[in-house]
């Protein structure tokens, strides 16, 4: 398994990121999953503060249109953490800490599933006040999700096996 | 460019660093292992409050999701301030904790800069009338050309505010030992 690991480690792409003398390769991969945290994040947190009545005179059905971005910033965090982890392979996937920030990033996009589909879906459900017991229970889940996602992600350098990258 | 940035050694950020270095704030962030990532947390976690909130403000200036009315954003600045200070607060932290890791580093004077952009460009949106305009504006319509402005310039500063943020560490000057 080790050298499995070493070898996803050892490929071209893994050393260009880790050990290319430039900022474009890994400052810009770290830059680019800061960017995708913040769009991510930040409009899940921006729905889930209306949801739970903040700012009550923005109606929500129009917030649908933050989605592709919401998921936008999934992608881009999703590609430039896989570039994250292939770089640095023996020392990211075997810390348990990684896989506790899987495990929530996991939970957190079927949350935002979920937000679409049921809540987005009945525009009469949605826009009710004050908000329903179902729209709350959805953002508290979802503010905790990412609260728990974004602690593991920064854990990940403090906790378990280091590599010595930052 | 200098092994200092922008700003050269000696002068008053010099004593400045040398005497935060004696500070109680820089025995915090250093003696004890869990204050700094522990920090870089809650800055991570307030940088994504500050995007929800400010960020999604300025979406709409510059044209996404239309149909949102604008006044009712101005409930969500509070959220954003409180995010930045947060940020401030945390941000001492570092500084306190690593006060030459900063001040002579190109990223962190960048950084600063552009938060200082951001803070003129808040200034001119408030005191300059922009803000009783564009607070008027209502779903669907659109937002007036200095509005979109200052959402793009809110945007793009604070997106480089990211970006100069993560660039801190590979700015660190050489002579710093890592303050974790």
């Amino acid at each position: 398994m080790m050298e499995l690991l070493a070898g996803l480690e050892q490929t071209g792409f893994g050393t260009w990121v880790r050990e290319a003398p430039t900022l474009w390769a890994y400052p810009t991969v770290l830059f680019l999953h800061t960017v995708g945290l913040g769009f991510l994040v930040g409009i899940n947190v921006a729905i889930d503060l209306r949801l739970l009545g903040v700012a009550r005179g923005l109606p929500l059905a129009p917030m649908a249109r933050l989605f592709p971005l919401m998921w936008a910033g999934f992608w881009i965090n999703a590609l430039s953490g896989a570039a994250l982890v292939v770089a640095d392979a023996t020392t990211k996937l075997t810390n348990p800490v990684f896989y506790v920030k899987m495990l929530f990033v996991g939970l957190g996009v079927a949350n935002m599933a979920l937000l679409k589909r049921r809540l987005f879906r009945d525009r009469t459900l949605l826009d009710v006040l004050p908000p329903t017991r179902q729209a709350q229970l959805v953002a508290i889940s979802s503010l905790a999700i990412w609260i728990c996602a974004t602690t593991a992600g920064r854990l990940m350098g403090y906790l378990g096996p280091k590599s010595g990258l930052e | 460019m200098s092994e200092t940035g922008l700003i050269p050694l000696g002068g008053p950020l010099q004593a400045f660093g040398e005497w935060l270095s004696g500070t109680w704030l820089n025995y915090v962030a250093t003696h004890y292992v869990w204050v700094w990532p522990a920090m870089e947390t809650i800055h991570f976690l307030a940088l994504g409050l500050l995007v929800g909130t400010i960020g999604v403000l300025d979406l709409r200036l510059i044209g996404v999701a239309r149909q949102l009315p604008l006044a009712p954003f101005q409930q969500l600045v509070p959220w954003g301030v409180a995010a930045f200070i947060v940020n401030i607060l945390t941000g001492a932290v570092f500084f306190a904790g690593a006060p030459f890791q900063y001040i002579y580093n190109f990223a962190f004077q960048m950084k600063v800069l552009l938060i200082l952009i951001a803070g003129v460009n808040i200034l001119v949106f408030y005191a300059g009338g922009i803000s009783r305009r564009i607070f008027m504006v209502a779903a669907g319509e659109p937002v007036p050309l200095a509005g979109r402005i200052t959402g793009l310039v809110s945007l793009t500063v604070w997106i480089g505010v990211m970006y100069w943020g993560r660039m801190l560490t590979f700015y660190r000057p050489p002579w710093v030992v890592p303050p974790h």
